[in-house]
């Protein structure tokens, strides 16, 4: 044998090698996209019914969310088998996203294996249902995040369970609450004391006493001294779907010795009058009440606060607020001082922004004897000292940006500063951000003869309410208020949150929009605005006012143009409820695009934060990586990866896997008469067709223009040649053509042969630059043709799908011509598509082979809409 | 007199919902329960017009709970809630005397439809328990 047939024979066997790879992995990239349209039509369908016009169940969340994950995971495996294993962080990032969306949906376990006492080491999210929202949470931040959170243990619902029954107190409390009345303040506040009565003076079971006395020692000798112990309430429904804001009761400061009081205290709090209330108004009256409680070693802070990881408000965007004071928390949040008020950026690197410092006269402290807290006059030269460093300010923020990303969504973080100077993290609880339409916005239409009474203060929640004052001076205003009427007080009392169900209004003299009540009042949608100063004064009890908190006035009367504007934005009360609100924290780490029209180079795991990015990355990954493939492969003799030699402006790659391409004809640019692949003769006999013209800009319309103009602007975009590409993958029956022009997305999967019932054809395109309801209107101008077409036709948003199966060839061929032409006429279209109106003219226009769309409506000269000529 | 319409589900949240929004959109007296029997027992004490219950409970199947209302009542129209996927206990459902099925996630105009459906369906067979006893 020469040398020559040695290396002829080598290379040959290499090619197949080579062929056999490249095969393997186009399966791979075939299974991808599959899994790619799959996750796609899943999270349409999820986006679909949150938008609030569905009824479903926790059941239906958890198998869309498995069968996404499912898919996910497949898409995630395939990318490895195409990159040769390259993308491993991916793996990692779609597990820990996985292990987050698991513990969202999980259903509560059985109550029978939970312990009653649980080391905070050991707690985590996936014990949301014994240990609440609170401690869960806790846990997460000390055992996930690993970042510093006062050390304890939690004793859980199971043992709330334990002492009640014991106490025969089961039926008792089941039989209060199924005979639980509003209307009767007073009786309900009888039948409260009495109940937590019972409650305090509860036997605590010998086993439970045993097992806390045993995790205490345990903690005591992890600190190396008894410490005395801050008893935090955790709520089976709290800082979930429900803030539960300020209602249950917080011991700080208790030696162990006093342990059990204070314990039994705490539960009895959550049938106090206010949190009975609340679960009336929230009607939880009928579900299972438990709660946990949270015993951590006590923190003697110098100073504590709370952290906003955005402005509750909405009205600031970037930032991040800071509230701290000297000594322990109580004094922040019940408004006891006026706490320093710092304003951090968001965006990293973090820097101070504002800082106000107020005088800060009085602290709060644990006593050293016998544990309690006292209030103590501040040292005069600190009063007017900032309560953070800037240094605890800056860690802060970065525990905060931290904790936000983790959580997946803005935050109200409670902090401590200790003697040392060192921060702890005591809760996180989702922060409630109110967002104001930009309509909402915009100055009142209030004409001049209406009457302002007050102008100015703060917004605690967005909106306009008409109805007649009732003051509140003290608590037994409370049994009084009408249904209807503006609650007007002098402070932010949280005992207000009593009345908010029959509240359309607050108007309130001094506090914050970070208070408990102004919390309570965004939970129940009632408008409201604080600190005005004068509420109390100018306003009289049964006085006729319009409230209108988005502007912070207040007017005389009913004023009816402020009220019918409000009227039309008030958002549903289903898509307030409990069940949606379950299923946006699941879809968060789903459907959010982060990967918005991305440079090639933050393509990076790193970069993807859901579900839904992950798709997109590896879909994008995918399609470079079967590129980058079949660059290699076209450097060898048996795989092909031509150009299409044509006149059209089009960069089409094709990549014959058998039977595509005229054998005699393969050369690295080839003319479009050598495919010999059914389907890809078909579709391009379409996009080639003479009418459709596929080079330069089509007139736009100047609102159109504007579109695409601010669309850029929020996105990033990157015109390198990849991504402009179209190519396509083909055998003699086979197609798989993807396109990537401008904006848009348009891929075609067919099979077409003389088998009839092997036969399909799937159409789906997505995307545009236009805004929403362009691009939607050439979707359904698309989805129009398409069903003329005889597609089985599915919009959702702004991605129409068509599918076709089992016809004859000949008329498979007919169709995927018609999708070429379609492809190129709908090109740019949507920013054409200024009303929807002419959604109905395009489509007549195309069936009718109008391809240049001569005579549209939108070419009139001297159109407004027409750009000026240049 | 306003229609009362007794739903039964092991999900609170669901319920929560249902009622949210057939009090928004109608008159209907609207009565939830996490408890079959309860719901059983409600039909009788408020003469119910509709029960409406999910397919899968812990404490009672939807099936069982359909038996035990035509041993009852067989006036009251049974309307089953099912999860995609379980179609075959629907029509098993239907074949046992289940007025109709809604399967999971389904749109509030659906529900409407079905229950005012089934409220024709109520007067009707009340109208002809009535000319039976007279006659």
């Amino acid at each position: 044998m020469g040398v020559l047939d040695w290396f002829r024979r080598k290379n040959r066997a290499a090619a197949e090698v080579g062929m056999a790879v490249f095969q393997r992995k186009y399966e791979s990239f075939k299974r991808l996209l599959d899994a790619n349209n799959d996750t796609l039509e899943l999270m349409a369908r999820l986006e679909a019914v949150a938008e609030g016009d569905f009824i479903f169940d926790m059941q239906f969340i958890r198998s869309r969310s498995q069968a996404i994950l499912q898919k996910v995971g497949t898409i995630v495996e395939e990318l490895n088998i195409l990159g040769d294993n390259r993308y491993q962080a991916l793996v990692d990032l779609y597990e820990s996203l996985r292990e987050k969306i698991t513990q969202e949906i999980a259903a509560p376990v059985d109550t029978e294996i939970v312990p009653l006492v649980m080391p905070l080491s050991q707690v985590d999210r996936r014990h949301l249902h014994q240990v609440g929202g609170k401690n869960a949470n806790l846990g997460e931040l000390k055992n996930r995040l690993h970042v510093p959170t006062p050390e304890g243990f939690v004793i859980t619902n199971a043992a709330f369970r334990l002492i009640i029954d014991e106490n025969h107190l089961t039926e008792r409390i089941r039989t209060f609450l199924d005979g639980l009345n509003l209307d009767n303040l007073e009786a309900l506040s009888s039948q409260s004391r009495e109940l937590q009565e019972a409650i305090r003076q509860a036997a605590i079971p010998p086993a439970l006493q045993e097992e806390v006395a045993k995790h205490y020692q345990a903690l005591a000798e992890t600190l190396g001294y008894q410490p005395t112990l801050a008893l935090r309430s955790s709520g089976i429904y709290e800082d979930q779907e429900y803030s539960f804001a300020g209602l249950f009761l917080t011991r700080l400061n208790v030696p162990f010795a006093d342990f059990c009081t204070a314990y039994l205290e705490v539960l009895a709090s959550q049938f106090n009058r206010r949190a009975l209330v609340y679960l009336c108004q929230k009607r939880l009256v009928h579900r299972e009440q438990a709660m946990s409680v949270g015993c951590l070693a006590m923190v003697p802070a110098v100073a504590s606060g709370v952290l906003f990881t955005a402005d509750p408000m909405g009205q600031r965007q970037g930032v991040m607020l800071v509230d701290a004071a000297w000594g322990l928390g109580p004094a922040v949040v019940d408004g006891t001082v006026t706490p320093d008020r710092f304003v951090l950026s968001k965006k990293p690197p973090i820097v101070l922004l504002e800082k106000h410092i107020h005088d800060k006269p009085v602290l709060l402290q644990g006593t050293k004897a016998r544990g309690g807290l006292a209030t103590v006059a501040v040292a005069p030269d600190q009063r007017r000292q900032p309560a953070l460093t800037p240094e605890q300010l800056l860690t802060l923020g970065r525990y905060g940006l931290r904790l936000e990303e983790y959580f997946g969504e803005p935050l109200d973080i409670e902090f401590a500063v200790d003697p040392q100077g060192r921060l702890l993290i005591m809760q996180a609880r989702p922060l409630l951000v109110e967002s104001p339409s930009s309509e909402a916005r915009l100055p009142a239409a209030v004409g001049e003869q209406e009457h302002v009474l007050i102008d100015g203060g703060m917004v605690a929640c967005f909106g306009v309410a008409a109805g007649p004052v009732y003051l509140i001076q003290r608590d037994e205003d409370l049994a009084g208020f009408p249904e209807g009427a503006i609650l007007v007080a002098r402070h932010t009392s949280a005992r207000y949150g009593m009345v908010l169900h029959k509240a359309r209004g607050m108007v309130i003299d001094i506090g914050s929009a970070t208070s408990h009540l102004a919390i309570l009042a965004r939970e129940f949608k009632v408008p409201a605005v604080v600190d005005t100063g004068v509420a109390t004064t100018v306003l009289q009890p049964g006085q006729m006012i319009t409230v209108d908190a988005t502007h912070m006035r207040v007017y005389a009367g009913e004023v009816h143009a402020l009220l019918e504007q409000a009227h039309k934005r008030t958002p549903s009360p289903i898509v307030a409820s409990p069940m949606y609100a379950k299923l946006r924290r699941v879809m968060r780490w789903i459907t959010p695009l982060n990967l918005v029209d991305p440079k090639l180079s933050d393509l990076t795991p790193e970069n993807c934060k859901t579900l839904h990015d992950i798709t997109r990355f590896a879909h994008q990954l995918g399609i470079k990586e079967m590129f980058d493939l079949a660059e290699k492969a076209s450097q060898r003799d048996d795989i092909h990866s031509v150009k299409l030699k044509t006149s059209i402006p089009f960069n089409l790659h094709i990549i014959d896997l058998g039977g595509g391409i005229e054998a005699s004809r393969r050369a690295k640019f080839v003319p479009p008469e050598a495919i010999t692949s059914i389907p890809m003769r078909a579709l391009w006999q379409g996009i080639s067709h003479p009418d459709i013209s596929w080079a330069g800009p089509i007139p736009i319309d100047m609102k159109g223009l504007y579109s695409v103009v601010s669309r850029s602007l929020t996105a990033s975009t990157d015109h390198s040649d990849f991504w402009s590409r179209t190519f396509a993958i083909i055998s003699y029956n086979y197609l798989n053509y993807s396109s990537r022009l401008g904006y848009h997305f348009a891929t075609i999967d067919a099979y077409v042969s003389d088998i009839r019932n092997d036969n399909y054809i799937t159409f789906r395109f997505k995307g545009g630059a236009a805004d929403e309801v362009r691009r939607g209107r050439r979707v359904r101008f698309l989805g129009a043709v398409l069903e003329k077409l005889d597609f089985e036709v599915e919009v959702t948003g702004d991605l129409v799908v068509g599918r076709l199966w089992k016809y004859p060839r000949e008329l498979m061929e007919e169709k995927l011509d018609m999708l070429g032409r379609l492809m190129g006429c709908a090109r740019q279209r949507d920013m054409l598509m200024a009303d929807d109106a002419i959604v109905d003219w395009y489509t007549e226009a195309f069936l009718a082979g109008n391809y240049r769309f001569e005579g549209s409506p939108q070419d009139t000269a001297g159109s407004p809409n027409q750009p000026p000529l240049p | 007199m306003a229609a009362t319409i007794i739903i039964v589900d092991d999900e609170p949240d669901l319920l929560d919902l249902l009622k949210l929004i057939l009090t928004e959109k109608t008159d209907y007296r609207v009565l939830t329960t996490t408890d079959p029997y309860e719901a059983l027992s409600w039909c009788r004490e408020y003469s119910a017009d509709v029960l409406i219950s999910d397919l899968r409970m812990p404490q009672l199947e939807g099936i069982e709970l359909l038996k035990l209302l035509k041993e009852q009542d067989v006036t009251i129209p049974f309307i089953i809630m099912t999860a995609y996927g379980t179609i075959e206990s629907a029509v098993e459902a239907m074949r046992q005397g289940a007025f109709d099925y809604i399967t999971k996630p389904f749109r509030k105009e659906q529900i409407i439809m079905t229950i005012r459906k089934a409220l024709g369906k109520r007067q009707e067979l009340l109208t002809q328990q009535e000319s039976t006893d007279n006659g």
